[in-house]
């Protein structure tokens, strides 16, 4: 009934567009929110995955579709590939042609697997120069979020503050560019895009006093193209004509400086770390900028623009064409890093660009992604912090109960610092019109204190021990309408969602568990149509592709790590003699349940 | 800030440094003299040094014998802790030193050694995944509390078996 007719699995774009329209109208189901679909959805054979979330809108949404609710108790392990290396595996593997590439946590290893021969033998493996006091530097584990192709060129980032491209095929070194400097606290984890040949990429370092950037790299030859800063002057961050804000408060001349004390922007984070999207039609790139520095906000009061905002940029010249910020003068920790995912939606009777974007905060945000207007914010998970979300001016209501201070004990907000969701990417699938959302259910207790600017040492200035949130889950995974702000189904976890999202063709869509659960589920309703139970903890995103052999494969990483598995756990590692740890309240079980590992699983029926 | 031993550690590190000098340079030519005839690539001597598995033992005697002044001393790992607050050591180890991005404190297992004159060495010249090197930033009086700090948060603490019914810590993510 709801299999995809045949001709859909070859169909050019055009065919597969009527195609998908044709099965929705035979759907009917009661969660199917019609008249959306991807802003870019990708250019690139169906089979294939050759950017971190497919296409340029953040989808994750494949149009592949032999596996279906009908027949997904069917799955099972095809085949395994350990990466040798342990610690977070967020992101996810790309395939282009028959290869697949991999990119680990530190070192960084990249590998491209033949998939045409038996066992998926190596074509080559990368292991870049990659400065190992890098590890002391990164706040939230060694992580490494995946690699961009295009070119005949494997592009992604080092911990240690480079960016690489290697040759595709040959696994050759192109360039090799230093981008941040780890003396300074800056270190990157996050995936690149490419957009018209140029390399986009931020770095991480929020916690580290850090002062934020986006660049874009010429990826023929790894020299920078552009570099614009996320505070300071108008000049550095690329304010100019061109910007123009939708909401009056964010308007005027260097708010980069004057919505900060003195010099404190110099420190202020407003970091890239997080994912990156591109509109073509509008030419604009979409990025989030990390918490403020320090979490204290008594040491910076103030708006801290462009901290914890999401910023549109002109993809040639990094120009700033708006910018808004879910959270200004954020004091709990609310990056706005999280992933921009473009759709058009029926709003209001009109089909608007949307921009929807699931907020550390704890609010869905459905905004028009050519102004920046908020047009909707929702609650996604249970909050205190904010009482809702002032349509007239985009700014939260905060609850003064729940306001971080220096010197006090706040107890019990809700989102806690790791947010409603965090770096674990949604997906979204043009069949049922939803976004589907890992999302985190923690609160937070928040000591904030003054804190001193050490150069390449934590600027944090809080500590915030998390708990379970209410109703005796800390995570859930989510179908959300963004038309309508509201959650269709979830299903709850015992522990936070932590890993990324797959939306596919054949409606079944697919997340792991920290505790290495991982799951297919009917996009419709929520059932779970099989599970398997992988070695360590997911924290990477599955993606999906198609073999030389014609069937549709399923691949995620195994690998806790990551804020939850370094920080909060922190007994789920076993390889350090050295560091033994006792276990943290806030996921006391969790190492019951998995340790460290690093293993590639691939799914097939 | 007193400065009192600003200048302990420097001498004795010298005489240490000395001391390793002497065991390389004997060491160095110990191949020389039993293998004068032809350059071999088989040592054509039999190495017997039972302490030199473990980086760092070739130093006993000189720096591990360093005693802490404030050793024991509960003023001085008061304002030990408040150090540790104030050079940022409790983002990276944990706010009570039970491990965050930085190595546990609380568990009594040392990477670098857990002497008193280890720990004010790792503090000193740091170490390589990210521990960065103090020596040159603060002053020597200033390391010591903190090394008395440090090392009475794992005093008689035994951790190599988790039992889930057990004790938990409050963890901050960042």
């Amino acid at each position: 009934m709801l299999e995809r007719p045949a001709f859909c699995l070859v169909g050019s774009l055009l065919m597969l567009t009527a195609c998908q329209r044709g099965e929705v109208s035979a759907t009917r189901d009661s969660v199917f929110v019609a008249g959306t679909k991807i802003a870019t959805p990708a250019s690139n054979p169906d089979g294939e995955w050759a950017m971190p979330a497919r296409d340029y809108s953040s989808s994750r949404y494949s149009a592949l579709a032999q596996i279906t609710p009908a027949n997904a108790k069917n799955l099972h392990v095809a085949w395994t590939f350990s990466t040798g290396v342990l610690r977070g595996h967020e992101g996810q593997p790309l395939v282009v042609g028959n290869t697949m590439y991999l990119v680990t946590p530190y070192p960084n290893v990249a590998y491209a697997l033949d998939l045409t021969q038996p066992g998926f033998p190596l074509k080559w493996k990368y292991r870049p120069e990659n400065a190992q006091a890098a590890v002391g530097i990164a706040c939230c584990d060694v992580v490494n979020r995946g690699s961009a192709y295009a070119d005949g060129k494997i592009v992604y980032n080092l911990l240690d503050g480079h960016t690489v491209a290697v040759d595709a095929a040959t696994g050759t070194q192109l360039w090799r560019t230093k981008m941040g400097d780890i003396n300074r606290g800056e270190t990157i984890t996050m995936a690149p895009i490419i957009v018209k040949g140029k390399v986009i990429v931020g770095s991480s370092g929020g916690e580290m006093g850090v002062r934020g950037w986006i660049a874009a790299i010429d990826i023929a030859t790894g020299r920078q193209v552009w570099r614009a800063y996320n505070v300071g002057p108008d000049s550095d961050m690329k304010v100019g004509p061109r910007f123009k804000p939708f909401y009056s408060q964010d308007r005027g001349a260097n708010l980069g400086i004057s919505s900060w004390p003195g010099d404190s922007w110099k420190v202020g984070g407003a970091v890239v770390w997080g994912w990156i999207s591109y509109d073509p039609e509008l030419n604009l790139i979409y990025h989030g900028t990390s918490n403020p520095g320090p979490w204290n906000g008594n040491q910076r009061p103030g708006d801290n623009k462009w901290s914890a905002a999401i910023i549109a940029r002109d993809a040639d010249t990094g120009e700033m064409v708006w910018a808004f910020q879910p959270t200004p003068h954020d004091i709990w920790d609310y990056d706005a890093v999280n992933e921009n995912i473009l759709v058009d939606l029926p709003i209001g009777g009109a089909t608007r660009k949307a921009l929807v974007h699931f907020d550390r905060n704890g609010f869905a945000y459905t905004m028009d992604r050519a102004t920046g207007q908020v047009l909707l914010a929702k609650p996604f998970v249970p909050m205190n912090w904010s009482s809702g979300i002032d349509l007239n001016t985009g700014r939260p209501n905060v609850n003064v109960d729940k306001a971080t201070a220096q010197g006090k004990n706040i107890k019990d907000i809700c989102p806690s610092l790791e947010g409603g969701k965090n770096q674990q990417p949604a997906a979204f699938s043009p069949k049922t019109g939803l976004f589907y959302v890992p999302t985190n259910n923690l609160c937070m207790d928040f000591e904030g204190r003054e804190v001193t600017y050490i150069a390449g040492t934590p600027y944090i200035g809080g500590n915030a021990p998390e708990k379970g949130g209410p109703g005796g889950y800390k995570g859930e995974f989510i179908a959300w309408d963004a038309v309508n702000g509201k959650k269709v189904w979830g299903i709850q976890e015992p522990f936070p969602v932590w890993s990324g999202v797959l939306a596919t063709g054949g409606n079944v869509v697919y997340y792991g568990t920290l505790d290495g659960w991982f799951k297919a589920v009917d996009a419709r309703n929520g059932k779970v149509l099989y599970q398997f139970k992988v070695g360590s903890g997911i924290v990477g995103a599955p993606m999906t592709y198609t073999g030389p052999d014609g069937k549709q494969y399923v691949a995620v990483y195994s690998g806790i790590g990551g804020d939850m598995g370094l920080l909060i756990a922190g007994d789920v590692a076993a390889n350090l003699p050295f560091d033994v740890r006792e276990r943290g309240t806030t996921l006391p079980d969790l190492a019951r349940y998995t340790s460290w590992g690093g293993m590639l699983f691939v799914f097939s029926l | 800030m007193s400065r009192l031993s600003q200048h302990l550690y420097v001498p004795l590190c010298i005489v240490g440094l000395t001391a390793l000098a002497v065991r390389l340079s004997s060491a160095a030519q110990t191949p020389q003299q039993s293998s004068g005839s032809k350059p071999g690539t088989q040592p054509t001597y039999f190495i017997e040094h039972p302490d030199h598995i473990q980086p760092g033992l070739a130093l006993q005697g000189t720096l591990n014998t360093l005693t802490n002044p404030f050793e024991g001393n509960a003023a001085r790992i008061a304002e030990g802790a408040k150090l540790f607050i104030a050079y940022n050591c409790m983002d990276c180890h944990g706010a009570d030193g039970s491990g965050a991005m930085g190595p546990s404190f609380q568990d009594n297992r040392w990477h670098f050694g857990g002497t008193a004159g280890d720990v004010f060495q790792s503090i000193y010249e740091g170490r390589p995944e990210g521990m960065p090197s103090w020596g040159k930033r603060i002053g020597d009086d200033e390391i010591w509390r903190l090394v008395a700090y440090v090392q009475s948060l794992s005093k008689g603490h035994d951790v190599a078996t988790e039992n889930f019914t057990g004790k938990t810590i409050a963890r901050s993510g960042h």
